[in-house]
């Protein structure tokens, strides 16, 4: 089981860069495998990843409900920023229309309201697509451009295509920021201001696979489920996902494949999985879609309990799936703070504050992995939902 | 005998004592079992009471809260289509203003969220617009009918939509589809629970047995279903749980008692109108029963604890009188006696002050008075003191009763409303805060007015009302008037001292400014001349020199002339002197005379006439010129190239006979003044900005001594001024009239002809025209040059041709010269076209008649002159440029020369021995004299006289030639050349018998003129040529 390393949520997160990050994974693996053969007791990936993922509702942990508390926040206060203007115009664009982002949605409507009970107006447009597109989105952002927003925010679809089309704004005197799932970071030659949001996707995917293969013991043959390709969140995952079983040597990746965000398509792919692979032991999800595709096809196919799936986010179907045991474990993802957040630095951007003292350039967002036992006081944290 | 009476009295006080506890105990004990009886029968009918009224209420409570949930409902569906009703296209227009209305929709329904969803599910809220499809469900199919849905959003926060399809509204090309308001369920029940104590539970389900809150209700947890939840508890009824699915199902009222946790509690439950949803309230039984058990206890317990308090209370405040009432006379009779001895030495102390008091008030001078009100505040007496009186002029009650109008009818009308309204506000302040303190004048018998002092003050009751009202009353006259004078003299010393700083500070502004405005000329003057000197062979730098040093000195001249003028206005040596003056001849020369600096500035000039009958009148031409060409010099002096300056004169009616009343307007469209500077533009040395930081110069008293002098001639002067864009001086003057107005009569052979007037100033159109009308002709006019060649064109097709065209020569669009030639060739050649102009024509003059122009007219135009040109054969141009002057040669004419300095007889010669003159020289008057004794007639063709001259002036001189009774030579023309340049100074030039005054510095072409004038016309009377201003 991975360390549990619980954050204040907020701290910045210095990334490595890929390569860098993957010869620290690997000397890691050796010094943790050294470590493991001299009889420390310690399973050798506990030290692979200092991974910020906090669980809960794992065996042992025997107050899983109080834990959902911590791991979804929805008692968010403004911070003491005082705003420079009585009036604010932010857009903000994502990938989909999807029951995730309405979840960033709520984070911001509510965000908003506490501005407007200190007298501050925050208007704002919040649109996607209803499926995903890079190219989309490239299109409202420079729609966007000439509208006059005080800041544009974006998720990015596609970094390869979007990072020009963020740089291209920002070089027109546009205030551009990235948000919720996916960043287009400077370190990628993005000149974006700032970044709310999730800043671990690789150890969520790392995390993730790291439940199944100790769940599997170490051995199995699994399919890997990715929702957009080309989307720096979900792609960065299975990177993680990948890299983690890779230094299982008795794991296999059978098949890799991706669902474009949607449910049926994840159904389907899952259930070609199981009919091509007899023996699949597992599935890592890398988005909300996955693991409710792939828990429909595995009960259909009545493999509950023999091929056991890992995946995102905070979906009620899958939520009820964990619940009763056909998911072993979700990553649950806090939407509702990196609303929240993502308003609160769309402020303080608008009022030209550049990061630093008041704000990160990467404010990072936990994410939680549950289980069968969390899996009920999540949905009633959630959804008012009981047994 | 008294032991055995005593111990009588032992017994049977014991006796007494005993009976009395014993009864005592007695009531208690009967007041105790009454209560005890009292309250279980209480409780036990509450019990039933209870139990009754809660079934009751219950069913009432359900009853009234579904009403109400299923009325607001409905509200909030109608809302939601009145908002549609009065969404307009005016709110579709933009983004903004449908924000707008959905914001204040939303405030004015007080909804938590009222939105518009479009075709492409994209939801238009007050602050925000987002996509919607996935977060409300309902979106994705088609709505056709009113709905109501839950939706259960992230951090399981129920909330309640209440949608309606709409149709025929689009926005930004998309069709708007829904309409929805959304409610927080919790804040709606928020209202219907009003039970403090937790007994009473609402909540909402569907008929399902599903929450639609997120509130717990009872001991059933928020969110669990109802009807899953009842099958574990025991019911009342064996058929409750049936009763309840089968109501449920059906949304059919009822209620159920059943017992869950421990505990019975009824449940009422009830459809709302218009839903599938079941209101439920739920009251726990037993809570109420322990409740109601526990405040019996208490109130027995109290009732208990109570009567044995009040047996001993009794008993011991029994005991207290008695001790207390034998105590209490014995004090009392002390206190009497005390009390009257204090009484008699207040009396006694009071009368003592009293006396001294009066003594005091007297010495001082300062009256007593005094009033007393009774309980309602109404006066009941007033008591004027002796001195009192006495300081009035009064002697006794009889002369000055004591009434409050004795007082109060004296006092002066200015301060009388003041004061009794102190008076009374201070009697009528029931806080007692006000103190009456007043200074007022008032009435004395034998000294008049005289102002008092009085201060006063209230004794007042408990409640605030008045009791006494005393105060006194001083003279102080004395000390006012000394006040008033010391305060009037101070005024009058901070007037004079502002007024000395502000002379001061202007005079030494003046100073600093003449030092600086006559060292920059003199500057010019000495280096050019020590340029000169040095290139004295360069003939060609030496005139460039020359011309500037010429430059220089009339600026110099200038300068000090204005400081002269300013002398001898402020002196009182300039006097008016009305002549007749004709005001067509002043404003022509006028124009003649700025017309050089107009050109040479490139400004724009206009200058016309309004409304003048009375073109001759008495008044002083010289000083009236003088104020116009100061006013023209400053506004073309402030007005930068392309700029306007403008010239008006009007005539107002409202004039007795005999007299006329004008206006002078002159306008430019300068650099204008600040409203500071405007308030002392008039004042002498001063400027709105130095000559240093603005480069124009002047002394700072042009303004100054047309004022004086507008002053002079009874006239006003005004000046309206803005910064940037211009300033308008106006100068009222009445004068005298001399001859009858101008003849106001049709010339009959243009009555009824039409006449056509083109000057782009409408100014000039409305004088002209009106003029017109005046003869008996019908005008038109236009100010553009194209439109009058189209009404030609018109009048000519409706054969209603124009009589006569007066064209400006001037015009923006067309130029008269063009329109002219284009009239020309509509009408012919017989039909007259005048062009009016305010400036120089000779240069256009032959190309104009070569255009078709009949005549030329000077602006302004008089309507005697328009008369005189319409009465007039055309074809005769009236000229009134006066043609190139002439060569005139003075060759062998001789001069004498009277002048006793060196350098100015040098300077003299050499101009006029280059006109041809033969000079011969006197250096002083003596010698002239002398050497006209001996000149033979005909040596001398004329003498040039200077004044001030040393053993024998220019007055005497002139004199004694005259006297010397010799033919050719006593009555040779004598010119005055003199530096005394005033009027008053040609004035005695010309009583000592001379023919003419040319003041110095010399101007070479006044001079010429001059002499040729005498000359040529010898024995002319006044030769004199006014200096220029």
């Amino acid at each position: 089981m991975a360390t549990i390393k619980k954050h204040t949520g907020k701290e910045q997160k210095k990334e490595l860069p890929g390569k860098l990050e993957k010869v620290l994974v690997l000397a890691a693996f050796f010094c943790g495998g050294s470590l493991g053969l001299a009889g420390c007791g310690d399973s050798p990936q506990e030290t692979l990843f200092q991974s910020d993922v906090p669980a809960v509702g794992d065996p042992g942990d025997g107050d899983a409900a109080q834990n959902m508390v911590e791991a979804v926040e929805l008692d968010h206060v403004l911070d003491g920023y005082v705003p420079c203007k009585k009036e604010y115009n932010f857009y903000f664009t994502y990938k989909l229309v999807h029951p995730w982002w309405d979840a960033v949605a709520l984070g911001i409507e509510d965000a908003a309201k506490q501005y407007e009970s200190l007298g501050i107006i925050i208007n704002y447009e919040y649109l996607a697509p209803n499926a995903a597109s890079a190219q989309d989105q490239a299109g409202r952002l420079r729609d966007a451009s000439g509208r006059g927003f005080d800041v544009i925010g974006v998720d990015v679809a596609d970094v390869d295509i979007i990072t020009p089309v963020i740089n291209e704004l920002m070089a027109d005197g546009q205030k551009v920021m990235t948000f919720s799932s996916s960043d287009a970071s400077r370190e990628d030659g993005c000149s974006r201001i700032a970044y709310v949001g999730n800043t671990h996707n690789y150890e969520d995917g790392a995390d993730l696979a790291l439940a199944l293969c100790e769940k599997l013991g170490g051995i199995g043959r699994i399919a890997i489920l990715v929702g957009n390709e080309g989307a720096p969140c979900h792609e960065d995952r299975a990177r993680g996902a990948r890299e983690m079983v890779a230094l299982y040597p008795d794991m296999e990746i059978v098949e890799t494949a991706y669902d474009g965000d949607s449910v049926d398509n994840a159904y389907e792919l899952a259930k070609a999985f199981l009919s091509r692979h007899e023996d699949l032991a597992g599935i890592i999800c890398c988005n909300m879609s996955n693991p409710v595709g792939a828990a429909r096809a595995v009960v259909e196919a009545g493999r509950e309990g023999k091929t056991l799936i890992v995946g995102m986010d905070h979906d009620q179907e899958a939520l009820q799936y964990l619940k009763e045991g056909v998911i072993y474990a979700l990553g649950v993802q806090d939407c509702y703070s990196i609303g929240f957040d993502t308003l609160q630095v769309a402020v303080k951007i608008a009022d030209g504050v550049l990061p630093g003292e008041l704000y990160p350039e990467k404010t990072q967002e936990r994410t939680t992995i549950i289980y069968q036992d969390g899996a009920a006081a999540m949905l009633r944290t959630l959804y008012g939902e009981i047994d | 005998m008294d032991r055995p009476a005593t111990d009588m009295n032992r017994k049977q006080k014991r006796r007494t004592i005993t009976f009395a506890v014993w009864g005592g105990v007695v009531i208690a004990m009967i007041l105790l079992l009454t209560s005890i009886w009292a309250m279980n029968s209480a409780r036990r009918g509450a019990d039933q009471a209870v139990a009754r009224v809660s079934d009751f209420y219950l069913e009432e409570l359900a009853g009234k809260r579904a009403e109400v949930l299923s009325k607001e409902l409905a509200d909030r569906f109608r809302f939601m289509e009145n908002a549609l009703a009065i969404l307009d296209a005016s709110y579709l227009e933009s983004q903004e203003a449908l924000r707008s209305f959905l914001g204040k929709v939303k405030k004015l329904y007080d909804m938590d969220k009222f939105v518009l969803v479009d075709e492409n599910g994209i939801v238009y809220a007050e602050h925000s617009t987002t996509s919607g499809l996935s977060r409300y469900g309902f979106l994705s199919g088609e709505l056709t009918e009113p709905l109501i849905v839950t939706t259960n959003l992230y951090g399981a926060r129920k909330q309640v939509i209440l949608a309606i399809p709409v149709e025929g509204i689009s926005f930004q090309g998309a069709r708007i589809k829904v309409c929805f308001s959304q409610i927080n369920m919790n804040e709606m029940l928020g209202f219907l629970t009003q039970d403090d104590n937790n007994n009473t539970f609402f909540n909402l389900y569907y008929q399902n047995g599903e929450s639609l809150t997120n509130d717990d209700f009872g001991y059933l947890t928020a969110g669990k279903n109802i009807l899953q939840a009842l099958g574990d508890a025991v019911m009342e009824e064996a058929d409750g749980y049936e009763r309840i699915l089968n109501d449920f199902a059906s949304g059919r009222q009822g209620k159920i008692s059943f017992n869950y946790m421990g505990t019975v509690e009824d449940l009422c439950y009830i459809p709302v109108e218009g839903t599938n949803w079941m209101l439920t309230i739920l009251v726990q039984d037993n809570v109420i029963d322990d409740q109601i058990s526990s405040v019996s206890s208490r109130m027995l317990s109290r009732s208990t604890l109570q009567i044995i308090i009040t047996v001993l209370s009794m008993l011991g405040v029994f005991l207290v009188l008695i001790h207390q009432s034998r105590k209490s006379v014995g004090i009392l009779i002390a206190q009497e006696k005390a009390d009257a001895d204090r009484i008699r030495a207040a009396y006694a102390q009071a009368e003592r002050e009293q006396t001294a008091m009066e003594n005091i008030h007297v010495a001082m001078g300062s009256g007593r008075w005094g009033m007393e009100f009774d309980e309602k505040g109404a006066m009941v007496s007033c008591t004027w003191s002796t001195t009192f009186r006495h300081m009035l002029g009064y002697e006794g009650e009889e002369d000055f009763p004591n009434r409050l109008e004795s007082w109060s009818d004296l006092l002066h009308a200015d301060d009388k409303e003041q004061v009794l309204a102190e008076y009374w506000e201070t009697v009528n302040d029931y806080t007692g805060e006000k103190n009456y303190d007043v200074e007022y004048r008032l009435l004395t018998r034998h000294a008049g007015w005289r102002w008092f002092h009085a201060a006063g003050r209230l004794s007042r009751r408990e409640d605030g009302s008045p009791i006494t009202f005393v105060g006194l009353f001083v003279d102080i006259d004395e000390e006012k008037r000394l006040k008033a004078q010391l305060e009037q003299q101070k005024r009058n010393l901070e007037d004079a001292l502002a007024a000395a700083q502000h002379a001061n500070k202007a005079k030494t502004t003046f100073l600093n400014n003449m030092s600086h405005d006559i060292r920059t000329p003199m500057n010019a003057i000495i280096g050019f001349t020590s340029l000169a000197a040095a290139h004295i062979d360069n003939t060609e730098q030496v005139q460039d020199y020359l011309a500037k040093i010429t430059t220089s000195s009339n600026h110099l001249l200038s300068l000090i002339n204005d400081v002269l003028d300013m002398s001898r206005i402020e002196s009182g040596k300039v006097k008016i002197e009305e002549k007749e003056t004709s005001l067509p001849e002043i404003m022509h020369d006028l124009k003649t005379i700025v017309q050089s600096d107009i050109a040479s500035k490139q400004l724009e000039f206009f200058i016309d006439t309004a409304d003048v009958v009375n073109e001759h009148v008495l008044c002083d031409k010289l000083r009236l010129n003088q104020v116009l060409l100061n006013l023209l010099s400053n506004a073309m002096k402030f007005t930068k190239p392309g700029g306007i300056v403008s010239v008006r004169i009007l005539q107002k009616g409202n004039v007795a006979d005999g007299w006329a009343s004008y206006e002078f307007q002159v306008k430019d469209t300068g650099i204008g003044m600040s409203q500071e500077f405007v308030e002392h533009v008039f004042e002498p040395f001063e400027r709105e900005r130095t000559s240093t930081v603005s480069g124009i110069q002047g002394t700072g008293l042009g303004m100054a001594i047309t004022k004086n002098i507008v002053d002079m001639m009874g006239g006003q002067i005004s000046v309206d001024s803005r910064e940037g864009k211009g300033t308008t001086f106006t100068v009222s003057l009445r004068f005298r009239t001399c001859t009858g107005p101008v003849r106001q009569e049709v010339i009959p052979q243009l009555q009824g002809l039409r006449a056509l007037v083109a000057d782009d100033d409408f100014n000039t159109c409305s004088s002209v025209t009106k003029m017109l009308s005046t003869i008996g002709m019908r005008p038109d006019w236009t100010t553009s040059g194209k439109e009058a060649v189209l009404r030609t064109r018109l009048a000519e097709e409706q054969e209603d041709t124009y009589a006569v065209y007066i064209i400006d020569w001037l015009m923006p669009d067309m130029n008269g010269v063009e329109v002219v030639r284009r009239i020309r060739a509509l009408i012919g050649e017989e039909t007259p076209i005048i062009i009016l102009t305010a400036y120089d024509w000779s240069d256009i003059e032959e190309e104009a008649r070569k255009a078709g122009v009949t005549a030329f007219c000077s602006k302004p135009i008089f309507l005697s002159e328009l008369r005189e040109v319409l009465e007039s054969p055309f074809g005769i141009t009236r000229e009134c440029q006066p043609g190139a002057g002439e060569t005139i040669s003075f060759e062998g004419k001789r001069i004498l020369l009277v002048e006793d300095n060196a350098l100015n007889q040098e300077i003299a010669i050499e101009i006029l021995r280059e006109a041809g003159f033969v000079m011969d020289v006197a250096d002083d008057g003596e010698v002239a004299v002398e050497k006209m004794e001996h000149a033979t007639p005909g040596q001398y063709d004329l003498i040039l006289m200077d004044i001030q001259m040393p053993i024998m002036n220019g007055f005497e001189a002139t004199r004694r030639i005259r006297a010397l009774g010799r033919a050719g030579i006593s009555d040779l023309p004598i010119i005055a050349m003199t530096a005394n340049a005033f009027e008053e100074d040609r004035k005695a030039a010309l009583k000592a018998g001379m023919n003419g005054h040319i003041p110095k510095p010399i101007d070479v072409p006044r001079l010429m003129e001059l002499l040729q004038t005498i000359l040529q016309v010898p024995g002319q009377d006044d030769l004199h040529i006014p200096g220029k201003a």
